[in-house]
């Protein structure tokens, strides 16, 4: 082999490509922009006091609910005086809106209720920072076709939360300043209407007693728009068959010559099989069949991708060192500093991953942040993650610049270099050159619009003049560019058919015959070895 | 909206037909008012919270927010473009934004609108392609459709005094408004990968009345005095004062003297309030009284002390015997 196919493509057959893939991302972002809405909405449900006047007050068969046919009897907790066991705080999801019933669609994927509690302030019953809130959920869904009482449980748990309130001006009538709590996380919203009772228990003598004047609770759901499922799925759906051919193509090359693929083309490799996982449309059948596991699954699609990426950079950037130490075999176990850091940052996120949405499958109101000890692993382990990131660019970096010296040393000889071996090393740092400044391109793209997508966001648009949405074209931008990244360096890091030029006769032409990888065979070895001390000798004259 | 409808609104009854009859409804308002029939019980319920929350801002001033039960409804105090004008018509509208917002988010009114548009066509496929507006901006724009159109439908003589009139309305309905979003609290949730904040929604959280009418009340006493220019502009009346904003308060006209009873200006007069003989400020003898003095009356009362209370609606309180003195305006 003579190359790959980057250093023998044409100047012009390079920026046709080229500016077809830009032109590509250009649609991504504009689809994202133009045609995808917001990729999730938020409803803010007041939940309504309903009067629960049965006797019995674990039976999941009675459901309260503040519309529709036998509704409950809702009471003002102001003027009412009811004891806490008869009270029941109801919401009915999705709230109507212009006289219809609305009802969730499976387009909207997931479902992530959020609890707040509007507590007013009074002097003589100030609450503690972090009381404990206990409540009792229960969660019940309907379809379209039962009657208006025909709820059927969901699930149903006792959980704990911590109340995190402060207040600014201690004034009497004035609410408390309360975090939102996290309350349940559906991973597949398969069914119509969703109902959720909360009640707040006070069975044993110091049970909801500091959590102060419960005024309102507020319970935000917030699901993801069917539009931008619409869009990301279509996305995925020409994207995956893209990727996948370019992969066949890539490997159907490297089978073509006479030598095995080397690591390089392996975690090139690895690289588009973790692509094509992720691309995989298989949200479609959330459509047909209630997945649960779907928001996880997306997870660990997302982390795969992530740790083959950055071990291809670690790869990538060893590979093209220049320097050949002798009787290295190349292969995975050279950058086990490096790999070990991605998998141990993968591995802790995945394991608090299961911890958290894992649990979640069986109790959808499961946090993992309530209890200390929850808190204090999963922390450890983001933290864990946070330090293999961090040590892991620290070895990336050192790499790139350990190769970028090299680079210059090699540049300083290169004139003095017979013609065939001048191609070589100036095709290696072409190569690598391109990949650096890709790279660079696409993470700084990615960091870039990351930042203005959290300072757009955190303002409140008033005038819906702004066509573009600009969180959905960042997130089906950034998406397109790793997949073009991809497919980009699935296409010119193939090796190429071409030959160097056959002009260059002279004493190197017949290792050009012969279809070598110039650092795996023991006459590139001994070419380089000759090359060093060709360098030894020029720094000491 | 008027001071003299309030009265009338928070009594109002609802039928299609009471739209047509109540008094304190003009044309356009009457339309809104059967358009959105199921919206009016929280529009009453939001001018009544607006008529509390202003009485209990100015119990301790000269003005008391005098609403005069039972008297004709329309009320003398419109008359003056004042300073107490200026904060009734905020409040009112940060009344109503408020209620319906509230009334919207427990499903309470089934026709709250989706989004800013005109009610579209295939309303449920919008609703699952991207969702529907807060209940914030409906409400918002609820209030400001059916409060200020009743500043818009009369045309009036460019520059005239009753332009100017229309204008200051307009202006402190829009800080009413503006009031109720500016107070409340953006709340957020991170929900992308494994939890992550790739990915963040927001929402609105409401700030409770009591709030809201406690910064009204401070811009009610930073109100900037304004004339209408002749190109029909408002325009501030002392160039030494910055040009108010979209949250300040603004009127045309020194407020009359309330000390004394004088019904064609609408105020009731001071005489028979309650003062306070120790503080220095607007609640004092010496100003709440204007110098007339004032009626000592001890009185023994019973009070409710060293309360408990659990979250929902127990209070376990003590009885406290206090002897008081009561001191009252001549």
């Amino acid at each position: 082999m003579t190359g790959t196919v980057l250093e023998n493509l044409s100047g012009r057959k390079l920026a046709v490509l080229i500016s077809f893939l830009l032109l590509c991302q250009l649609v991504c972002f504009l689809i994202g922009g133009l045609v995808a809405p917001m990729p999730a909405n938020a409803q803010n449900i007041l939940g309504t006091v309903c009067k629960d006047t049965t006797k019995v007050k674990n039976d999941t068969t009675k459901w309260f609910y503040n519309r529709g046919k036998g509704k409950c009897e809702s009471v003002d907790l102001a003027q009412s005086d009811l004891s806490e066991t008869d009270i029941v705080f109801a919401f009915q999801m999705p709230t109507p809106r212009e006289s219809e019933t609305f009802d969730y669609s499976r387009w909207q994927q997931n479902l992530i209720g959020v609890l707040q509690m509007d507590i007013r302030y009074h002097s003589q019953m100030e609450i503690k920072p972090h009381s404990t809130l206990v409540i009792d959920a229960r969660l019940a869904y309907r379809n379209k076709d039962d009657p208006d009482d025909g709820w059927k449980l969901y699930t149903q748990s006792v959980e704990k939360r911590v109340l995190d309130c402060d207040i600014e001006i201690k004034s009497e009538d004035y609410l408390y300043n309360c975090t939102a709590m996290p309350l349940f996380e559906l991973g597949s919203l398969y069914h119509d209407y969703y109902l959720l009772n909360i009640r707040l228990p006070v069975d044993k003598p110091d049970m909801n007693t500091h959590i102060g004047h419960v005024q309102d609770m507020w319970v935000t759901v917030i699901n993801q728009n069917g539009g931008f499922t619409k869009v990301w799925l279509s996305l995925k759906t020409i994207f995956f068959p893209g990727i996948v051919g370019i992969l066949i193509w890539f490997w159907h090359r490297i089978h073509l010559l006479q030598r095995k693929p080397v690591l390089l083309e392996e975690m090139l490799l690895t690289l588009g099989i973790a692509l094509c996982i992720l691309d995989l449309p298989i949200e479609y059948l959330t459509l047909l069949f209630d997945l649960p596991f779907m928001l996880l699954l997306s997870d660990i699609r997302q982390g795969f991708f992530y740790a083959s990426l950055f071990s291809f950079w670690v790869v990538f950037a060893g590979e093209h060192m220049l320097i050949q130490e002798v009787k290295t075999k190349n292969s995975l176990k050279k950058y086990w500093k490096h790999l070990s850091a991605v998998i141990l940052g993968c591995v802790s996120l995945f394991i608090f991953d299961m911890c958290e949405r894992g649990i979640q499958l069986r109790n959808p109101f499961y946090s993992i942040w309530v209890t200390e000890l929850g808190t204090n692993l999963a922390l450890s382990f983001i933290i864990l993650a946070g330090i293999s990131t961090g040590m892991y660019f620290m070895f990336l970096s050192f790499m790139i610049w350990q190769v970028f010296i090299n680079i210059s040393k090699k540049r300083q000889s290169l004139p003095a270099m017979c013609s065939v071996r001048r191609l070589h090393y100036e095709g290696i740092i072409y190569r690598f050159k391109f990949l650096m400044l890709a790279t660079m391109i696409c993470a700084a793209m990615t960091v870039i619009g990351f930042i203005l997508g959290q300072v757009a966001e955190g303002q409140w648009k008033w005038n819906d003049n702004i066509e573009l949405e600009y969180t959905s074209a960042f997130f089906t931008g950034v998406y397109g560019m790793w997949n073009i990244y991809i497919f980009a360096l699935l296409v010119l890091y193939a090796p190429s058919h071409k030959r160097w030029p056959a002009n260059e006769t002279n004493a190197d032409t017949q290792i050009l015959s012969e279809e070598i990888e110039f650092n795996r065979l023991p006459i590139e070895r001994s070419e380089i070895s000759s090359l060093t001390s060709f360098i030894n000798k020029a720094t000491v004259d | 909206m008027g001071l003299q409808d309030f009265e009338t609104w928070s009594n109002f009854s609802f039928t299609r037909k009471s739209c047509s009859t109540s008094r304190g409804l003009t044309a356009h308002q009457r339309r809104i008012c059967r358009r959105h029939l199921d919206h009016m019980p929280t529009v009453s319920g939001g001018v009544r919270m607006g008529i509390e929350e202003c009485k209990h801002q100015f119990r301790s001033r000269r003005w008391n927010c005098s609403i005069r039960e039972g008297g004709p409804v329309f009320g003398a105090l419109t008359l003056i473009a004042s300073r107490e004008t200026a904060f009734t018509h905020a409040i009112m509208s940060a009344g109503i934004s408020l209620a319906i917002s509230r009334s919207c988010s427990d499903g309470r009114i089934s026709s709250c609108g989706c989004s800013t548009a005109t009610r579209p066509k295939h309303l449920h496929s919008d609703w699952v392609w991207g969702g529907c507006a807060e209940n914030l901006e409906y409400g918002y724009k609820f209030a400001e459709g059916f409060v200020d159109v009743r500043e818009r439908e009369r045309k009036v003589k460019r520059g005239s005094l009753e332009q100017g009139r229309q204008l200051m309305n307009r202006h402190n309905n829009e800080a009413g408004r503006r009031a109720v979003i500016k107070l409340s609290r953006v709340t957020c949730k991170c929900h992308g990968v494994s939890g992550s904040c790739s990915l963040i929604t927001f929402w609105h959280q409401l700030a409770s009345f009591r709030e809201i009418g406690d910064y009204l009340r401070e811009k009610y006493d930073s109100a900037t005095e304004v004339s209408v220019s002749r190109r029909g502009k408002l325009r501030v009346g002392n160039p030494g004062f910055g040009v108010p904003t979209a949250l300040d308060l603004v009127y045309l006209e020194e407020s009359p003297n309330y000390c004394l009873k004088n019904e064609t200006l609408g105020s009731l007069g001071t005489t028979g309030r309650e003062c306070t003989r120790t503080s220095n400020g607007v609640e004092s003898c010496t100003i709440l009284c204007c110098g007339r003095g004032y009626n000592t009356k001890k009185m023994v009362t019973k009070e409710r002390c060293e309360c408990k209370f659990h979250w929902c609606c127990q209070v376990e309180c003590n009885t406290c015997v206090k002897t008081e003195e009561i001191y009252t305006c001549k």
